[in-house]
């Protein structure tokens, strides 16, 4: 009796805390619920899973002597980018600067249209028949990939840098909401009932409460977000969506291993250095 | 000065956390609310600004009504109304200024207010606040910077920015080094004696309660088991508080 005593009411404590969040509320997130699974149920998948693997090997053809065969062509390959050609490398660097360009302005308005996607897309903030359609629409449009929406861009707006903007925008728009999303879902529920109490309306409640705790993550996913789109622009010139990417194709097509070689060191280091500021970045928002 | 009658509260999915409380609160009073964890104590104080929802029962607060007032008469209750919680709930990365001058959101413009435009007389208040809780010498320090007394202090303030007639403090002490107990009860009882606030304050510790309270208020399993003066808690009302062969007041 004096255990249930105990525990029972002790448990609706924890619980007054969030029934009370339904208003500005706040749930924990899906990702905390545990999973625990008996030793059978481990051996078993374990079985499954090899199985799947060896699947997986004879489906795909994957074959280490086939690789091995092939390695020398590899070589070949990497010999004849030697030297890489520097005459080019006026050209790559002005492609590199596009598509800085183009992974700089497209994370940017990505960041400012997720805002209220991300908001919508938080069960602690948006109610559940907004919160469902907008958890759909964002998962719809997140798993196309930014490649994709480039090749629809250049199809609706021509060549060019713009398609690749385009392309950048609605990937990372989407895929920011969500992270958004789940770091409205994240914050401490403390700061938002202190705020609640003093008679603050929603929207106060939201400026006072939650961005304050929400805001340097926010700002950290987006750096985040801008190293991957530097990665991601570079393979958008390769369907004419601008950057080095189309530099690097050309040569390779012209059969001009040795300019593409110097494009290829220019989007290393240029990925390198954003990383690194944006890296540097990231840390002191923590 | 709050009037409760026939509160209770259902916790989805049917956990029972206060069976029908009934009580009345003078203007002046300190009364301290003991219990066990999971007594219901919480719930009650939270139930006050409306922070929980009541199932049943009707609560009225500095002559207003609590229970069934809309969104925007639940926000002028919740003015009058300042709060303390266990766990400070300041706005970490907020200067102790502007987590004092948060409690001024209920009265000043909301929209000026979000963008961080607060009129003069409210921040000269708020500066006072700090003062009167000894620390106007921090004002510019990051919440997160201070000590857990401090962070306390500066949580009071906040409560008492909102010039507030009650101020609720749910186990103010409970997640501070012993030692600071009496300098937060101190500050407390301070603000009811001077400034004649009603204070209603949950905590674990027994001796604490009665060196500070007027009224002492039992809460056993949902329950009001014991209301009175300090000077009638018997060890027969302890039990009855506390349950038997448990003297685990800690």
């Amino acid at each position: 009796m004096e255990m249930s005593d105990e525990a029972g009411p002790f448990h609706v404590e924890k619980k007054t805390g969030r029934a009370e969040l339904r208003r500005v509320c706040l749930r924990p997130p899906s990702a905390q619920a545990g999973l625990t699974v008996p030793a059978t149920m481990t051996r078993a998948g374990l079985f499954v899973a090899l199985l799947v693997f060896a699947w997986l090997v004879w489906d795909t053809g994957a074959d280490p002597i086939r690789l091995a065969r092939g390695l020398p062509w590899i070589f070949d390959f990497l010999r004849r980018m030697m030297p890489p050609d520097l005459s080019v490398l006026p050209a790559a660097l002005l492609g590199a600067l596009k598509t800085v360009e183009i992974a700089l302005l497209g994370t940017a308005v990505a960041a400012v249209l997720a805002l209220p996607l991300g908001f919508l897309s938080a069960r602690n903030v948006a109610p559940g028949a907004v919160f469902y359609p907008a958890r759909a629409v964002l998962n719809f449009f997140r798993s196309v990939d930014t490649l994709v929406y480039a090749l629809v861009f250049v199809a609706a707006v021509g060549l060019g840098p713009f398609p690749g903007v385009l392309a950048v925008v609605a990937y990372t728009t989407t895929s920011l909401a969500k992270l958004y999303g789940e770091a409205v879902e994240g914050v401490d529920p403390g700061p938002v009932d202190a705020i609640t109490a003093t008679g603050a309306t929603r929207l106060q409640v939201l400026r006072f409460g939650v961005i304050p705790q929400v805001l340097p993550l926010f700002l950290s996913y987006v750096l985040y977000r801008l190293e991957t789109n530097i990665r991601a622009a570079t393979v958008l010139g390769f369907v004419g969506a601008g950057g080095i990417g189309f530099y690097l194709q050309t040569y390779l097509r012209m059969i001009d291993y040795r300019a593409a070689s110097t494009v290829l060191l220019v989007t290393v280091a240029m990925v390198m250095v954003v990383d690194a500021i944006s890296s540097r970045l990231r840390d002191r928002l923590v | 000065m709050i009037e409760v009658a026939g509160l209770r509260v259902v916790l989805p999915p049917s956990t029972v956390a206060l069976h029908g409380v009934d009580l009345s609160i003078g203007r002046g009073e300190f009364v301290v609310v003991l219990g066990r964890s999971g007594a219901g104590k919480t719930t009650f104080l939270r139930c006050l600004n409306r922070l929980v929802e009541p199932t049943a029962g009707t609560i009225r607060v500095a002559g207003r009504a609590v229970t069934g007032a809309g969104a925007v008469a639940v926000r002028e209750v919740r003015r009058q109304i300042g709060m303390v919680f266990q766990q400070f709930n300041l706005v970490r990365r907020a200067t102790a200024i502007d987590n004092v001058l948060a409690g001024r959101l209920g009265y000043v413009p909301p929209i000026a207010s979000v963008f961080g435009s607060f009129p003069q007389a409210d921040r000269e208040l708020a500066r006072a606040c700090l003062d009167q809780v000894g620390l106007g010498h921090l004002a510019e320090r990051r919440a997160d910077k201070l000590s857990g007394g401090e962070q306390q202090r500066v949580a009071i303030a906040r409560a008492l920015a909102q010039r507030p007639e009650v101020i609720l403090a749910d186990e103010p002490t409970a997640s501070l080094d012993p030692a600071l107990t009496s300098s937060i009860m101190d500050i407390l009882k301070a603000i009811n004696t001077e400034q004649g606030l009603t204070l209603v304050v949950s905590q674990h510790q027994l001796a604490t309660a009665l060196a500070y309270a007027t009224r002492i208020v039992g809460f056993r399993q949902g329950r009001v088991t014991f209301d009175g003066r300090p000077t009638a808690v018997t060890p027969t009302v302890v039990r009855a508080i506390y349950g038997d062969g448990d003297g685990d007041v800690r």
